[in-house]
């Protein structure tokens, strides 16, 4: 693959001598969008959190745009937008003011235009002086959606982005994501609706017990075995 | 520098939308009347057994306050994700403790200023007498335990994993620094060769921030004989014509060298993962 955006090589994260991810590596390509795949507890968010600089391999390396976390991190976080699946919101900030804050760090120009364009985005324009933690689960996400959106990051990672997003707003985030890969923006996120993968991603790495179980283009996989779930079904060994 | 103003005016918006900074607000504030009622009895001047008692008082409040709400504010970035979220971003981990340092500071500095502010304007409008140097020293006294104090709640909070440990470490910290201090630091440097006692003594004095505070404002309040021996150096110092100096450079030592623990805590963590 020539200049990949995102290259994760042989990573593996180990928390008191458990071993949460194993051997885990994969690319993604500029504008590009990769689906990471499976179960509870595959280790899908540990790989997220990794490769946004949260915590840090055990064993193996990650760069983004060529730029290694360790080595420069103001310039390594610069790239990246995280949106993340356990965000609670307990802070007594309205949805306005929290992405304010979130644009002032990320030094956004023009600030206040863009928070209301990324409220207009997730279709809370009309919520931004409700506070945030009275908020349902899915404009939760919407608004933390919009966080990673703030500072139009090269790369967006996202943890579980569909969960509690009621029909409508998971169709409007299939398009967003659509829009934003045509933008040129690179995309990973986890998932375990493999519908939601089959939709948007170009590329799928299923996960089990941490280790990666199967990967490639969706496109592949629709070839050889019909469907994803096939797919999915076939990568952990089952009938 | 930008990022420490904007985590803390987050920090003073949370704090002020908190209903625990009212509560404690509304304490204090009853707190100050209390204290407004025993100078009415007899008018305080220096440094009397009112005046201690009063101390006293301050000392079982503030620190317990300022514990709770610095060490609460350090775990709910953890336990909510905020510090997860946060570390994602281009900041710094030395820009967000001194944020967090800073909003929460102020937040803290308004109850107690909102506090003695009622007390000096209710007993202006009774014209009660009021000693000014006392007030003053007073309000340093409290400010000074705030701003250390918060030291140790950033640095709980820090080692905490959520706000019931955090709890739990204050009040017990509270405990030992407050109310059984004098009596578990006779029964340690009784236990100590004579000649270690007075060193140890300041080393002490120096570690535990309500014991500092305590003895500036005592001395300076003129109350230095009743301390007794041990601390005539101490009674020395603070009245040299640079303790007030010495004072302020020992608080700022204390408090940069916390600041950096914290840091250094919270870095270790943010590089290992």
């Amino acid at each position: 693959m020539d200049n990949p955006l995102v290259n994760v090589r042989g990573i593996s994260k180990v928390i008191k001598k458990q071993t949460i991810v194993e051997e885990i590596s994969f690319q993604i390509p500029t504008g590009s969008i990769l689906a990471l795949c499976g179960g509870n507890g595959a280790g899908k968010s540990t790989v997220l959190r990794m490769v946004a600089g949260i915590i840090q391999p055990s064993v193996g390396e990650i760069s983004v745009g060529g730029l290694y976390w360790h080595k420069s991190r103001k310039q390594f976080s610069e790239q990246i937008g995280y949106m993340p699946d356990d965000y609670q919101f307990n802070q007594g900030l309205s949805a306005e003011e929290a992405l304010t804050f979130w644009a002032a760090l990320r030094r956004v120009p023009n600030r206040k235009a863009r928070v209301n364009e990324v409220l207009g985005l997730v279709g809370l324009q009309d919520k931004r002086n409700r506070l945030v933690n009275t908020f349902s689960k899915g404009m939760r996400q919407r608004i933390l959606f919009a966080q990673a959106l703030l500072a139009r990051p090269s790369l967006l990672i996202m943890d579980e982005p569909t969960n509690g997003l009621d029909p409508f707003w998971m169709n409007e985030f299939v398009d967003l994501l659509q829009r934003i890969k045509e933008e040129g923006h690179t995309v990973i996120f986890s998932t375990h609706q493999l519908e939601i993968a089959d939709k948007i991603a170009d590329q799928i790495v299923f996960l089990s017990h941490g280790r990666n179980v199967g990967s490639g283009p969706t496109k592949e996989f629709h070839a050889k075995f019909g469907s994803l779930y096939t797919a999915f079904n076939h990568s952990l060994g089952l009938k | 520098m930008v990022d420490i103003l904007q985590v803390a005016r987050r920090e003073i918006k949370m704090g002020f939308r908190n209903p625990w900074a009212y509560s404690f607000l509304a304490l204090f504030c009853a707190f100050s009347l209390g204290l407004l009622l025993i100078n009415a009895q007899n008018e305080i001047q220096g440094y009397t057994a009112v005046t201690g008692s009063m101390l006293s008082l301050i000392l079982y409040l503030l620190p317990l306050m300022t514990l709770f709400l610095g060490s609460f504010s350090l775990t709910s970035e953890k336990e909510e994700g905020s510090w997860q979220l946060l570390s994602t971003y281009p900041i710094g981990t030395l820009s967000f403790i001194l944020g967090k340092y800073v909003g929460l500071a102020v937040v803290l500095l308004t109850v107690v200023a909102f506090g003695y502010g009622l007390m000096g304007m209710i007993s202006g409008f009774l014209g009660m007498a009021y000693d000014s140097t006392t007030y003053f020293l007073f309000l340093l006294f409290s400010a000074g335990l705030v701003l250390l104090f918060l030291n140790i709640a950033l640095f709980i909070g820090s080692l905490s994993r959520n706000r019931w440990q955090a709890l739990t470490v204050s009040v017990a910290v509270w405990f030992f620094t407050v109310i059984g201090w004098p009596t578990f630091l006779i029964a340690f440097l009784g236990l100590m060769p004579y000649l270690w006692i007075k060193p140890l003594l300041v080393v002490f004095t120096i570690l535990n921030p309500a014991e500092l505070v305590r003895l500036f404002v005592v001395i300076k309040l003129g109350g230095g004989s009743v301390l007794g021996p041990e601390y005539y150096q101490w009674v020395e110092w603070i009245n040299g014509s640079k303790g007030s100096l010495l004072f302020m450079g020992v608080c700022l030592v204390w408090m940069l060298s916390s600041i950096l623990f914290v840091y250094w805590i919270w870095e270790r963590g943010r590089s290992r993962g």
